[in-house]
């Protein structure tokens, strides 16, 4: 087992700078999920990781031992990929014990080793195929195996599940939840699924062009999102981001929303000392779906709930919950209300603001206020 | 049901066309064998009858004689042993030729896609710019080599010539095949804690068959060909087939024995024929299928 240190990484390939010094630290026993939107750099960074990609400058140490002048096979590293990669002209068998005989197992290590791995993935009938015989889901189970086989100290997983339909991609992402949990490995895992980097996360690295925007657990990044660019990218419906401005009433701080038709809608604000010097000024006010509510389903510990009235545009029930849209500072605003809420479209209705969980932005840096 | 499908009209003029494109690629096909038809024939013809008959018409009296004489007793040049020993001069020529011309290209396809360094292009444009060289530019500068390596006029100098000349084409052939294969096998295997050697031997070369028989096949009919080389570097004892061919007929003094000059052809063609029998069934495709998606 092994922490991961990330120092000060930066990537070139020619002119393009595809990392911009990224720096991460991964605890032994970490799950630590990039996220990040396409081209962002994610595989690259994996890929230097496992020593696929030369790193151009800074260092990468996997349990206090540099990488850089390593090869891939000598980082006690398994990775899988999205393609999976499985040799097709070796039998499901091979292809997991390749590793082992390349690294002169010996053959019964090998057969038992192979053995115990399949019977753990359940892919024990599956032996004797060749990968092009296999469907989506048993392909990444046995690229998972190859990975496993090893025991290695590290696990790198690259879009492992991107390949597969949504009711496979869910059963195998609690599979690799509980995985974890038992073996107690260092995973780094890429996606661009924020629903997958939550649920696996301990910890999240959100990266955007190169560069690294917030390290945190998921609860730090979903909560409080260092920038504007994490808040929208985390949450599904997601994050609420209104302009507003500052003001004071009484000592007390309020975020000022223009509302068609009707008065500005003032809602208060937890104290921040940040939030002082924006007085009168213009912010981006963030809030959730799941932080506007119907009075009923608001979180009625929360110091700072406001009830207001403002106008349904369009109701969305989904099964579950209902979407119910209206329009504050000019922007389309969603709230989660429980489902059989008696909202109807072009109607008012109460509407309930749990501040506590509003962030604020500056609009210029899009950085968080505190 | 079948009456009425019978009728319809597209159907009837599918079978139409079809009737019109077998008919006309059964005329080329034939007007294509009638060359090799009208070796065969006389090449089992006496003398005699060649001279009488006509060109298709079959042999009165089939016989061998000719195809004995053109192997083990002929002229050419000035002895009169036939075309054996040339023939196995060809093909101690073709089978290290083709073999390590093919080898060394798919290292080199092998190095040129999955572990590039810095100006790997330049590599393979030269290499492409090699293929393009006409023979006769060389011709000179070869010579001086072989002599030089103390391999003139031998089969090793002829070896060391196609050789060169052909890693070219096979280095092309196989670095546009690899350059499709998939990068993720290459980086699954190297993480597995395979080589260089190991993963070209072990994840590159079984799914390699399509390339390898295209590349046998041109570089087999090609080098079994080649007149100009073996002319220029291996005079006498040991000219390839096709020198020797060019000798048989050219050195009959007297009568021309065509029959013998028939049947002589069709031995140093017969090679070249068989390889395209043989591995053109190999040409499959979809190795690959199932190994990684999209
Ligand atoms: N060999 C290369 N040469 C030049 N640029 C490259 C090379 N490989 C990757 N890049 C660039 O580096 C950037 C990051 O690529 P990377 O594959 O890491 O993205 P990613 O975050 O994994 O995206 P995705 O989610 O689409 O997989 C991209 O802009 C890409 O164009
Ligand atoms: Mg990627």
């Amino acid at each position: 087992m092994a922490s991961i240190d990330i120092v000060n990484v930066h990537k070139s390939y020619g002119s393009a700078h595809v990392l911009k010094g990224i720096d991460i630290q991964v605890d032994d026993g970490d799950f630590l999920v990039l996220v990040g939107p396409s081209g962002c750099g994610k595989s690259t960074l994996l890929n230097m990781i496992a020593g696929l990609e030369e790193i151009s400058d800074g260092d990468i140490r996997i349990g206090d031992e540099s990488m850089k002048d390593k090869r891939p096979s000598e980082r006690d590293i398994a990775m899988v990929f999205q393609s999976y990669a499985l040799y097709p002209n070796m039998t499901v068998a091979k292809n997991i014990s390749f590793g082992l005989e390349m690294r002169n197992f010996s053959k019964a290590e090998i057969k038992e080793r192979t053995e115990s791995v399949s019977k753990m993935l359940q892919i024990e009938q599956l032996l004797a195929r060749k990968p092009g015989q296999l469907s989506g889901g048993q392909r990444q189970r046995v690229a998972m195996g190859r990975a496993l086989v090893r025991e290695p100290k590290v696990f790198l997983f690259d879009e492992p599940l991107s390949n597969l339909d949504a009711k496979l991609r869910v059963d195998m992402r609690t599979e690799i939840k509980k995985l974890h949990q038992r073996l107690g490995a260092t995973i780094v895992y890429v996606t661009h699924d924020q629903i997958e980097a939550m649920t696996l996360a301990t910890k999240i690295a959100i990266m955007k062009a190169g560069e690294l925007q917030q390290l945190g657990t998921p609860d730090q990044l979903y909560n409080q999102p260092s920038n504007l660019f994490v808040a929208g990218f985390m949450g599904s419906p997601s994050m609420n981001i209104l302009p507003a401005t500052i003001a004071e009433q009484g000592g007390k701080l309020f975020a000022k929303l223009s509302q068609k038709n009707t008065d500005d809608l003032l809602l208060p604000l937890p104290e921040q000392t940040g939030y002082r010097s924006y007085i009168n000024k213009g912010v981006l006010l963030g809030i959730r779906p799941e932080a506007i509510t119907d009075p009923e389903s608001a979180d009625k510990d929360s110091e700072h709930l406001y009830i207001a009235d403002c106008i349904v545009n369009v109701t969305e029930p989904t099964g579950a919950d209902l979407f119910a849209i209206t329009e504050l500072g000019g922007r389309e605003v969603i709230a989660r209300m429980r489902a059989n809420t008696p909202l109807k479209s072009g109607e008012t209705g109460p509407f309930a603001f749990n501040m506590n969980k509003a962030v604020l932005f500056d609009p210029s840096s899009e950085a968080r206020i505190d | 049901m079948s009456i009425a499908s019978n009728n319809n009209p597209s159907v009837s003029s599918q079978r139409f066309w079809r009737v019109l494109i077998y008919t006309t690629l059964i005329v080329m096909a034939v007007f294509y064998l009638l060359p090799l038809f009208i070796m065969l024939l006389t090449s089992v013809k006496t003398l005699d009858e060649i001279r009488d008959g006509n060109l298709l018409t079959l042999p009165v009296q089939w016989t061998l004689e000719p195809w004995k004489k053109a192997w083990g007793t002929a002229c050419v040049g000035l002895t009169c042993e036939g075309i054996n020993g040339y023939f196995w001069n060809s093909i101690k020529m073709v089978v290290p030729s083709v073999a390590i011309s093919t080898i060394l290209g798919a290292i080199n396809g092998y190095i040129l896609t999955k572990w590039r360094f810095p100006g790997h292009r330049w590599v393979f444009a030269l290499m492409l710019f090699g293929c393009f060289i006409p023979f006769q530019i060389v011709l000179l500068p070869m010579s001086q080599v072989l002599g030089f390596l103390g391999i003139a006029g031998s089969t090793a100098g002829l070896v060391l010539v196609h050789v060169t000349y052909g890693i070219g084409f096979s280095t092309l052939f196989f670095r546009n095949y690899y350059e499709a294969f998939p990068t993720e096998l290459v980086n699954a295997a190297k993480i597995d804690g395979a080589g260089f050697f190991r993963i070209f031997w072990r994840i590159l070369l079984p799914s390699s068959a399509p390339i390898i028989v295209v590349t046998v096949i041109w570089q087999f009919t090609n080098i079994w060909n080649d007149f100009l080389f073996g002319a220029s570097f291996a005079a006498g004892e040991h000219a390839p087939m096709t020198v020797a061919l060019n000798n048989l007929v050219n050195s009959t003094t007297g009568v021309k024995e065509y029959n013998v000059d028939m049947a002589a052809a069709i031995i140093a063609a017969a090679p070249t024929l068989l390889v395209y029998i043989v591995a053109g069934r190999y040409f499959v495709r979809g190795l690959m299928a199932g190994s990684v998606k999209g």
